[in-house]
């Protein structure tokens, strides 16, 4: 190699293979900060899932919980107008909604009030507003995530989510519960308690890769938090619908209603 | 360590995926070029197997982006240099011509084939009110370059203005160099050929002078661009969403995200070709600094606008036949222009409206240059050049045309700095980032020179030291999904 390029060719080769080697390491640390990894040798070294296989272990357990299962509700084919209500987690769960919408023939309503809680809808007319103007005929909510270290949780939030599930009334809804990055006080359990079975998708224990705030899933992981709840929905959901994966389509809500924190 | 296992995931990293074309910035570019080089170094001083060879690295580099797609490039080579050789051998005027019209047509029609064919039948199906099924198509990566670059070799061909290469190894170099391939800069053959036979290795110093333009790309694009993008996403997605003030601040965003991606873009491609020993030329120059529009397009995408100006401004008369000529020239320059950038009426519209401020300020110079150049004239100048651009950033960016208006309206009718303090307290790491670019942008241009000297003077390990740092920066603040550039879709 000609030496004007043998320190450039050195300098990408030792910064790559310092990459490649830290990305082996199980965590890697500067003082407090602990740093992202590469993900090269992960990316190297995958397990390969070929598509015999995990279907077979796909098999094997819905074998073995056969038994534990209920007869799942019969899949809804109509096309849905969904109302898809929450707080700032819709950043990244809205987009890939719209796209199973688009994938699925349904229309798509996002109203994403930013730092809401339980609280903040379940004492305020939104919900009730929004449901009369769209005439959804099915409702997602996701809420929680600003409520998960509220003490006597059950005392303070149950009258509003309770408000909330009367609010949507009849209509069939699927409620995702908060991305927790902590042990929570008591929301999962107080909204799995009111919700009625199968329309509760609890995300607690969930694995997601975090926005820089250590709370938001990324846009990408958010993604695949709704694709679990759309793989979830057939086999659990009390009343499922047409989720189909949307491959390559993209989608976009017919429209979307944003509020800020202080809106009452 | 299984090793069947290591060799499938090497399979999927080097073997085309649709929808992930190689990007400058991505592992898999860094590690190809680790192997590029030493090969590259190697046969510099034998020009024919260097040549091979990186035509051979480029057509891999298409194929890794666009797939199948690679055949048409060789196709388009192959028939374009041929017309070219045949081009020098007639004598007969008509026949010259005819000869550069089956040139045009072959790669305009591909073109039109590939990115408007859907466009028009679209809206011939709405004029007669017919149902209109789309074809389905996709569109290779980098077209819309690589056709302006042959439109170009064969005109110049045809005017005598370049000399067709010997072979269809040099042309091909030409026109499948990778790193201009996909997203220019628009390369143009009687600047480029001759370096080829120049044969010439970069220097030291043009080696890390091309490592800095390849760093500072990486920080516009895979740092701030991808960042800012999350947030003005948002603002696009949802065009009366968010309060006034959060939609000029997506505007303004988005104003500064196209820039960092494209130019950073730019900034790697030209930093590549530098270590290989070949210039680029500069495709920005600070535009945003512009105080006039006339002045933004020259500083704009400058591959781009030049080869506007020259092969279809200057053509269709240029400022030669009055000024109301002049002025419809530009206009329908820059509405070629607009329709260049995609097969919608938003680009069209986008471009019409830059050709009616470029005739805006033509036509009111001569009282504009009598007010002076003192600060405050400046100052006004430089804001309403930037009000106009930023506003038909809107156009470009947003889904469709009634979003557009939304979005604008909605700056205007309600702002209110009172979101100010929640905006700063919510978005704290999107500001510091158009902080950043925006005081980068406004630096003196000699300190960025002054920069590229420091960097390439500085000793190894501290090249090496920013080199990691800016790479752990990029895996710090990336999402798991790749964010291509703005620019592949064109």
């Amino acid at each position: 190699m000609k030496k004007n390029y043998i320190g450039l060719w050195l300098l990408l080769f030792v910064a790559f293979a310092a990459f490649a080697v830290a990305s082996t390491l199980d965590e890697i640390k500067i003082g407090p900060i602990e740093l992202k990894s590469s993900k090269i040798a992960d990316r190297l070294l995958q397990e390969r899932r070929l598509d015999e296989a995990v279907d077979s272990v796909f098999d094997a357990e819905t074998a073995d919980s056969r038994d534990e299962l209920k007869t799942p509700a019969p899949l809804d084919t109509a096309s849905k107008v969904i109302l898809f209500i929450g707080d700032s987690m819709l950043e990244g769960l809205s987009p890939r909604m719209a796209d199973y919408a688009a994938a699925n023939g349904h229309t798509l309503y996002t109203v994403m009030w930013y730092s809401s809680t339980s609280e903040r809808w379940g004492s305020s007319d939104k919900l009730r507003d929004y449901i009369a103007r769209l005439k959804p005929d099915y409702v997602f909510v996701c809420l929680g995530a600003n409520e998960l270290f509220v003490k006597d949780i059950k005392e303070k939030r149950d009258g509003f989510v309770k408000n909330i599930i009367s609010d949507i009334g009849v209509i069939p809804y699927v409620w995702i519960g908060p991305p927790n990055w902590k042990p929570d006080t008591g929301i999962n359990e107080l909204i799995a308690a009111n919700a009625v079975d199968g329309a509760y998708f609890k995300s607690d224990g969930m694995h997601f890769d975090r926005a820089k705030d250590g709370a938001h899933p990324t846009r990408s992981s958010a993604a695949l938090w709704l694709d679990s709840v759309a793989r979830w929905m057939p086999l659990h959901a009390a009343h499922p619908i047409k989720m189909a994966a949307p491959g390559n389509i993209k989608g976009k809500p017919k429209r979307i209603f944003v509020h800020q924190p202080d809106e009452k | 360590m299984d090793v069947n296992n290591l060799l499938l995931n090497l399979k999927d990293i080097f073997t085309y995926t649709e929808g992930q074309p190689m990007l400058f910035s991505s592992g898999t570019f860094w590690v190809l070029f680790l192997v590029f080089i030493p090969l590259y170094s190697l046969l510099k001083r034998r020009l024919w197997q260097m040549i091979v060879f990186v035509v051979a690295f480029s057509f891999y580099f298409y194929y890794k982006s666009s797939g199948v797609f690679v055949v048409l490039l060789f196709a388009t080579s192959l028939f374009d240099w041929l017309l070219s050789r045949l081009l020098v051998r007639l004598t007969s005027v008509t026949a010259r011509k005819i000869c550069v019209a089956c040139s045009l047509i072959a790669s305009l029609g591909i073109l039109g084939y590939f990115k408007y064919a859907n466009f028009f039948m679209w809206n011939i199906s709405a004029m007669v009110g017919a149902n209109f099924q789309p074809l389905d198509l996709i569109l290779p990566v980098g077209i819309s370059f690589y056709t302006f670059q042959s439109i170009s070799y064969i005109v110049d061909v045809y005017k005598g203005r370049v000399a067709p290469t010997h072979t269809w190894l040099e042309y091909a170099f030409f026109l499948s160099f990778f790193p201009a391939l996909v997203a220019g800069p628009i390369v143009r053959a009687d600047y480029f050929l001759p370096q080829i036979r120049e044969n010439r290795h970069a220097t030291r110093e043009e080696a890390y002078t091309g490592l800095w333009l390849i760093i500072l790309g990486v920080v516009k694009k895979a740092v701030i661009a991808d960042y800012i993008a999350q947030y003005n996403d948002l603002i696009f997605q949802s065009p009366t969403g968010y309060s006034g003030f959060e939609t000029v601040m997506g505007i303004i965003g988005y104003t500064m995200q196209i820039y960092c991606d494209f130019s950073g873009y730019s900034d790697m491609a030209i930093g590549i070709a530098l270590i290989m020993g070949f210039r680029l030329a500069q495709n920005f120059n600070f535009p945003y600094k512009s105080q006039n529009l006339t002045d933004f397009w020259r500083r704009w995408h400058i591959s781009l606008s030049t080869w506007l100006r020259d092969y279809i401004y200057i053509p269709l008369g240029g400022n030669r036949k009055g000024t109301r000529r002049t002025y419809i020239n530009n206009f329908a320059t820059m509405l070629i222009g607009g329709l260049w950038h995609g097969a919608a009426w938003k680009f069209v519209f986008w471009g019409a409206m830059h050709g009616a401020g470029l005739a805006v300020h033509k036509a009111s110079r001569p009282w504009v240059d009598r007010l002076g150049s003192s600060w405050p004239v400046k100052a006004f100048s430089w804001l309403l050049t930037m009000t106009v651009v930023a506003l038909l950033w809107v156009f470009f960016r947003a889904d469709t045309w009634t979003d557009s208006w939304l979005i604008i309206k909605n700056a205007f009718t309600d702002f209110s700095f009172d979101y100010a303090v929640p905006f700063a307290s919510a978005r704290m790491l999107w500001l510091i980032m158009m902080l950043v670019i925006i005081v980068a942008h406004a630096l003196p241009t000699n300190f960025w020179g002054k920069a590229t000297a420091a960097f390439v003077r500085s000793p190894w390990i501290v090249k090496l030291l920013i080199f990691v740092i800016v790479v752990q920066l990029v895996i710090e603040l990336q999402g798991e999904d790749v964010a291509p550039f703005i620019y592949f879709q064109f």
